[in-house]
């Protein structure tokens, strides 16, 4: 075992013995009060407001049968709504369509634009834009450097 | 379903079970210390500890009907405040983890032996309400990601994969923040005159929940 690995063995040992030494904190005076206070707020609450697991017995089995009944129900629905849709769907679909296709022409012309922009320019505002972000991102870096609250522990107080 | 309040006011508590309502005031009385600790050491922040508290207490009662008896209700409510304070420190860690990350300036090997020095006095020269008092506060100054790894370590005993995978860092970075948290307290208890004549100025009142 190297020097450093005794001194770190033997700074976990002193540190873990230092902790474990410590006294519990005293829980602040208010907190007991808090919480009796919350949970009588909660037993105001009527009953459909609390969790279902506290409902009357003679409330939750009708809900509980109610919500089985209802999953295969919405899953039948929704296979015959899909079906409905796409028949009714077929109008718009051809609309959408045209509008695609106007889409479509907007790219062209955009492109042409593209081309006919220089490359030094569009090269030039690539390299710009990579500068704005990586500034931007080394001041927040700095900032955060100077900010950031850390422990000062320079050798001078250790020795 | 009655409890009593600090002044006695009988308190309704809507149940189905029999909670006897002196049992579950008695059980909060006996275990608030220790969950008020866990959260506070984690977050060094006691308003936010507070409410992690009583976060814990309502889960503890909706679960009461079987922790009255269980002899794990301690390690039961320990790990709850402890999962509870991870949760919403996490909440907060996205904002601060990425610069931690790159500001990472190395442990000096020679800052080991004096911090060790530091240490054997705390243990050996404090009386223990002054010990108590400075290494409560010199924990609660250190940055979150050294003190969370820290704590968790030595006070719950986690080992490092474990904090690695709950903390969401590698394996390298758990152990470097708690050796630089050992470090770094020992020079935060060095700054508040350990080791040094009974003249030299202590620290300030902690001003951590300040920072946060």
């Amino acid at each position: 075992m190297s020097s450093r690995d005794q001194i770190d063995e033997k700074l976990e040992r002193l540190v873990g013995q230092v902790l474990r030494e410590q006294p519990l904190q005293r829980a602040p005076a208010s907190l007991e009060a808090r919480v009796l206070g919350e949970l009588a707020a909660r037993a105001r609450l009527p009953w459909w407001r609390r969790g279902i697991a506290t409902w009357p017995a003679s409330v939750r089995i009708p809900v509980i049968a109610g919500c089985a009944v209802c999953v295969p129900l919405v899953w039948i629905l929704s296979l015959w709504l899909a079906g409905h849709a796409v028949s009714v769907a077929a109008g718009p679909l051809t609309s959408l369509r045209g509008a695609a296709q106007v889409a479509a022409s907007f790219g062209t012309i955009t492109a042409h634009i593209i081309q006919s922009i220089p490359r030094e320019w569009l090269l030039g505002g690539l390299i710009a834009a990579a500068t704005l972000y990586a500034s931007l991102f080394g001041l927040i870096a700095v900032g955060y450097s100077l900010l950031y609250p850390r422990p000062q522990y320079a050798k001078a107080h250790l020795t | 379903m009655f409890l009593l309040r600090n002044d006695d006011t009988p308190v309704h508590l809507a149940s189905s079970r029999p909670i006897d309502p002196n049992e579950f005031t008695a059980f909060m009385r006996a275990y608030q210390d220790m969950v008020f600790s866990t959260a506070v050491r984690l977050t060094a922040n006691p308003a936010q500890a507070e409410d992690i508290s009583q976060e814990v207490f309502l889960r503890a009662y909706e679960s009461f009907e079987n922790l009255r008896a269980s002899q794990k209700a301690g390690g039961w409510l320990k790990t709850v405040a402890t999962n509870l304070t991870l949760n919403h420190l996490t909440r907060h860690r996205k904002r601060w983890r990425l610069f931690s990350e790159i500001f990472s300036e190395d442990t000096r090997e020679e800052e080991f032996e004096p911090a060790a020095a530091v240490f054997d006095t705390v243990l050996t020269e404090l009386e223990t309400d002054e010990r108590s008092a400075l290494v409560e506060q010199a924990l609660a100054r250190l940055p979150d990601h050294q003190r969370v790894p820290l704590v968790l370590y030595h006070y719950e005993e986690m080992p490092y994969q474990d904090l690695a995978d709950r903390l969401g860092i590698s394996l390298a970075k758990v152990k470097t923040d708690i050796l630089r948290g050992r470090v770094a307290m020992a020079g935060l208890l060095a700054q508040s005159g350990v080791g040094a004549p009974s003249d030299r100025p202590r620290l300030p009142p902690n001003t951590r929940g300040a920072q946060s």
